[in-house]
Parts: C-alpha cells; structure tokens; sequence
C-alpha cells in the first residue's frame, strides 16, 4: 500500500531535514519514493537545494522552484498530481512552516481523502527550542491553526526538539516531557522521536514512556549549514580571483 | 538562561524591541520580509508601533520625524529597498537622528536576486547618500552577534546622534541558530537627556529650549560650522567605535581578511589549512565604519606575515580598505564572487595554496 506522509510544523522545526531523512530510508528500502518540496513560503535552506542528493538516489524530487534559480512563480508544480496519480511506495510532503505553509495542502483536500484507509500520516515536527513553539498552549495553538488551514487532520506528533550544532542531551528530554502533555490533552499520538544517533540512544537509555516516545528515528544530517555547503552547487562552475600587489 | 533556536530576522527583531525600540517603519522585500512580520505581531504587545509604510522612501521619512521625538526608531530593508532610502538616511545624517536602519543585503545590482549577498559594503561606509556623512556601520558574523550588536546600537545612536546601519549579508537574517535573548532594556524618552528632542513646546515655554529636527543650512557659514561639528563627532566615533575580532592570527603567515557570513567560511577554511601545517589566520572588521584600519595593521604588519588574502561576496569592495589600511605593507590578493554566490571552503583553501606556492 502506498503511504503518504505529510510533514507539517512551526518554521524551523527541521522538516526539510526529516522530509529527507524518510526519503533516503524509504529509498533505501528499496522503495519508489516520491519527495515533494511544496514549501511556498521560504526560498532560503530549502529541500530544494539538496536535488542532487535525492537524484543520487533515485528519488523523484518535486520542487515549486523555477529554473533553479531561487525564484518562485507562487503556483503549485502540476508534477504534484503524480503524488497521488502514480504508484509510488512512499510519498513524503515537505510543506512550508506554519500555518501560512499549511495552506498549500488544502488545495489536494481531495486527492488526500481519496487515499486508502490508514495510508496517509499527517506529521507535526515539533521543535520546543523554537520560540513560538516552546510551551504545551504555543503547540496546541499552532497545531489546531495548521488543521483548519491544511484541511488535514494531524495524525501524529514527531519530537524534533534540537538548537541544531548545539543540540545537547537535554533538548529531547525537555521535548519529551512537554509533547507528552500536548499528547494527554489533544489525543494526538508520539509517532516519533527524531535526533543524531548518540543522543537519540542517550535519550533512549533514559527510560521513558515508550508511548511519548514513538519510533525511534535516528537521522543523518543533510541540510547543515556551515556556509560552504549550503550553495555548492555553484562552486565549481567559475573560479575567478584577481591579484593585487 | 535557556538557548533558544532562532532565525536571523526574529532574533534581529527582538533584540532590537528588547534595546527599546518602539517604532517600526519599513516595506516588505526579501530576504528580510521576517523582520516586518514579526514587527507586526511583536510590536502591539510591547504599547509599540509597527507601520507598514507605502514605500521604502516613506518610511525612512517616518524614522526622521519619529526620531526627532528622541524614541527608538528602527527600519529594515534589502538592498533595492536600502538604495531607496538613501536620501533619508543623509537627512537622518544631517540633522544628527539616533536611529537603526537594517540592511540584509541581496545580489545586485538593480533588482538582482533574492539570495545572499554583500554587495553594499561601499553603499554603506562610504556614503549612499549626498554630502559628508558617516553611519556608525557593524556587519555580524553570526546571529548572537546581530543581537549583541543591536543592544547596544541605540545607546551608540544616541551617544553621537549618528544613524547606525546594520550591514547584514542575506545569510544572517535566514539562517537559524542557538541564541541567548537578553533581558528588556527599559527605555524612556528623558528630556533632560536629549534636549534636542521635540517633545512638545507650548507658548510662553523658553524658546531656547525648543527642539528643532533640521538638515537646511541656507548660509555658507552655518553650513560649513554645521559640518564641522559633525566631523568632530566622526572623529570621536572613528577614535573610539572600533571593533574587530582577530581569529588564530598570533604565528599565522597568512591572514584573510573578511566579514559577515564569508569570515566563517573563511574559519572553517583556517581550521582544515592548520591541520595540513598551513599558518593561517582571520582579521575580521566587526565596525566596518569605523574600519578598525590600526587593528588590522597591528595583525598583519608582523614579520612572519607572507601574505594577505581578501575574500568577499563583491568584486572587492572591502578590499579598498584593506589597501588602505595597509598602504602597500604585504602583498594583497584578492578572491571574490559577484551577486549571491558564497564562497566555499575549498575554494578559500585554494587560495591560500596557491599564494604559498607563489602561484
């Protein structure tokens, strides 16, 4: 059966990150894997820019981007109808942040409510480290936003909580205990905790409730930004310097 | 206190609500829409105000007459939208406003692209706008950094009534980092503090201590004492506004010179070229007006130094003031690229090969 997961969450949340991360292990899987990029909202650190790596393995990327360029033309890519229309394995939407990058999912309210029963994952990455996202209201409310405006229903919650280079031991343990609460008072399971290996085992040895905890989902890092990966894609097309003595 | 994971934008904006910031004027343009939007939002719930003006040209008049009252007044822009302000800004300039104005610049020139760039560095030290004037001018390198900057840029506004410019590379504002927000600065307008203010005057009030906002000098010789007076305060700014961040430059042999985002890169290039035993090292302006020309002499005038690398995303626009600087002291090379394309790693660490071997 295909299943289709949406990724859906506060700006900065990591969903790009995790969009791949379900990409390359699908792929790896060996299934057919779709990746969407539908984020309408920002043209900075986008999936996007990573086309080489899903095209390395074998994963059709849809993307809104025009030409490459960074520019948009603020219209869905038609390509996005092949989500629902082919026979993929595994289709996974990256969708912008917030409520604002939600809105772009009620356009195919219909293709979703078409899919099998039990096919379709709508995902809120969840990171407590970002400011509009730090407490058990802040979640609920953004949670409750992203419904009306996706027209989809969140069928789960992934603990993504990190402050990326810096992420420590103590950012999936602070997430953990205030997602819990979110999923108490909204019946919205845990469906996954998110993070590097060793601090996703270091978290795991903890002992927590596997029931906040979901899947366990240790990820690899693609969209780091340490300001020489982030544009390679232009690096080797001119060197061109100019001496001065 | 807890670190937060915060855009560029957001954090700029914060802070600068945080230093007691109370007026907003601006235009959406990306790459810096962010900070307008969370203006919107931020501002009500701090008794501020948040206006989205008609234009770049009206908000930067809004910052004039708002300043004039002695508040905190801050605009943001991109480049195009920056080129557009520059008459307000020299108005600003003239009639000594203590005010902010962000720059998060983009690829030009023209209309260009809305991806990173650093193409205003000359835009913003050597005068956008008509006559002599300077802006105390600072290009963060991180976003800690913006934020550490913008805490204390109104008290700098205000100590030398001089417009203080935010030369911020695209990066800066997009990019999300780990950040320590400080505590909320509790501004009020004193009077007796700025007694240029126009903070309201009635008649019968003495009428030599009524505040007038004013960039006009009809005579020659008001004009000309006008400007010296604000060449006074310049050099005071120049003597004492300087900042600068040296990075492994004690035995280096060679130093890259460089700012905003590009001297990170530039770091992460000096730490693979050390591995391999090539002495490198970073002189990195913080002020970029004032440009700390002494530092910058002091860290490469030394014995040991072979060379001096510039990188920037421009065709050399801080490289100007490198030569300055230096007058003619170490060999300079220069290593550059144009519109929005950041350098990489391995190109900065080719660079430095290849002036090793003399190439």
């Amino acid at each position: 059966m295909k299943k289709v997961y949406v990724l859906i969450g506060n700006y900065g949340s990591g969903k790009s990150e995790l969009a791949l991360n379900f990409a390359f292990k699908a792929a790896e899987r060996g299934e057919r894997t779709e990746l969407l990029d539908l984020d309408m909202v920002n043209t900075y650190f986008r999936l996007t820019e990573r086309g080489n790596m899903t095209r390395m393995k074998e994963i059709r990327l849809v993307s809104p981007n025009f030409a490459n360029s960074g520019i948009e033309t603020l219209s869905l890519p038609a390509e996005v109808a092949s989500a629902f229309a082919m026979d993929w394995d595994t289709v996974i939407f990256d969708v912008g942040g917030d409520s604002t990058g939600a809105t772009a999912l009620g356009r195919y309210h219909q293709d979703f409510m078409e899919l099998e029963p039990g096919a379709l994952e709508v995902l809120n990455v969840v990171n407590i480290r970002r400011p509009l996202a730090g407490t058990v209201e802040k979640i609920m409310h953004l949670q409750e936003e992203m419904e009306i405006h996706s027209r989809l229903k969140i069928t789960g919650m992934i603990n993504n909580t990190n402050l990326a280079e810096m992420t420590g031991p103590d950012e999936l343990r602070d997430g953990y205990e205030i997602i819990r609460e979110v999923s108490e008072r909204t019946g919205v399971p845990v469906k996954y905790t998110a993070g590097r290996t060793a601090l996703l085992e270091q978290f795991l040895a903890e002992g927590h409730d596997p029931k906040y905890i979901g899947q366990p989902l240790p990820i690899d890092i693609y969209m780091r930004r340490d300001w020489n990966s982030w544009i390679n894609s232009l690096a080797e097309k001119r060197p061109q310097q100019l001496e001065y003595l | 206190m807890a670190l937060t994971l915060m855009k560029g934008s957001e954090a700029i904006a914060e802070a600068a609500i945080r230093a007691g910031a109370r007026f907003f004027f601006g235009y959406p343009i990306t790459p810096q829409t962010e900070i307008p939007e969370y203006m919107s939002a931020r501002m009500p719930e701090v008794g501020g105000c948040f206006l989205q003006a008609e234009s770049e040209v009206a908000a930067i008049n809004m910052v004039y007459g708002a300043a004039g009252t002695g508040a905190r007044v801050i605009t943001s822009s991109s480049s195009p939208g920056v080129s557009l302000k520059q008459e307000g800004i020299s108005y600003c300039a003239g009639a000594q406003l203590p005010c902010v104005i962000l720059n998060v610049m983009r690829g030009g020139p023209g209309l260009g692209n809305i991806q990173a760039s650093q193409g205003d560095y000359m835009q913003g030290v050597k005068g956008g706008g008509n006559g002599d004037y300077h802006l105390l001018t600072y290009a963060p390198s991180s976003v800690q950094e913006a934020i550490d900057i913008m805490m204390f840029a109104f008290e700098k506004a205000e100590k030398y009534r001089m417009p203080v410019l935010f030369l911020a590379d695209g990066i800066i504002a997009q990019m999300m980092e780990p950040v320590e927000m400080p505590e909320m600065v509790d501004y009020k307008v004193d009077p007796e503090k700025k007694p240029w203010a126009c903070t309201g005057w009635k008649p019968g009030d003495d009428p030599a201590k009524r505040g007038v906002i004013n960039s006009i000098y009809i005579d020659t010789e008001s004009l000309s004492i006008h400007n010296e007076h604000l060449q006074a305060i310049y050099a005071e700014a120049r003597a004492n506004e300087q900042m600068w961040e040296n990075y492994k430059t004690e035995d280096a042999e060679y130093i890259i010179t460089a700012f905003g985002t590009v001297a990170r890169i530039a770091k992460t290039a000096i730490d693979e070229l050390r591995e391999q035993g090539v002495k490198v090292g970073l002189f990195r302006p913080i002020s970029v007006w004032p440009y700390p020309y002494d530092a910058m002499r002091e860290t490469i005038c030394r014995e040991q130094v072979k060379g001096v690398l510039d990188v920037e995303v421009n065709e050399g626009q801080m490289l100007e003031d490198v030569k300055l600087g230096l007058e003619g002291a170490k060999p300079i090379r220069f290593f550059g690229h144009y519109g929005s394309e950041f350098p990489t790693t391995d190109e900065i660490k080719n660079e430095i090969l290849k002036m090793k071997e003399g190439k």
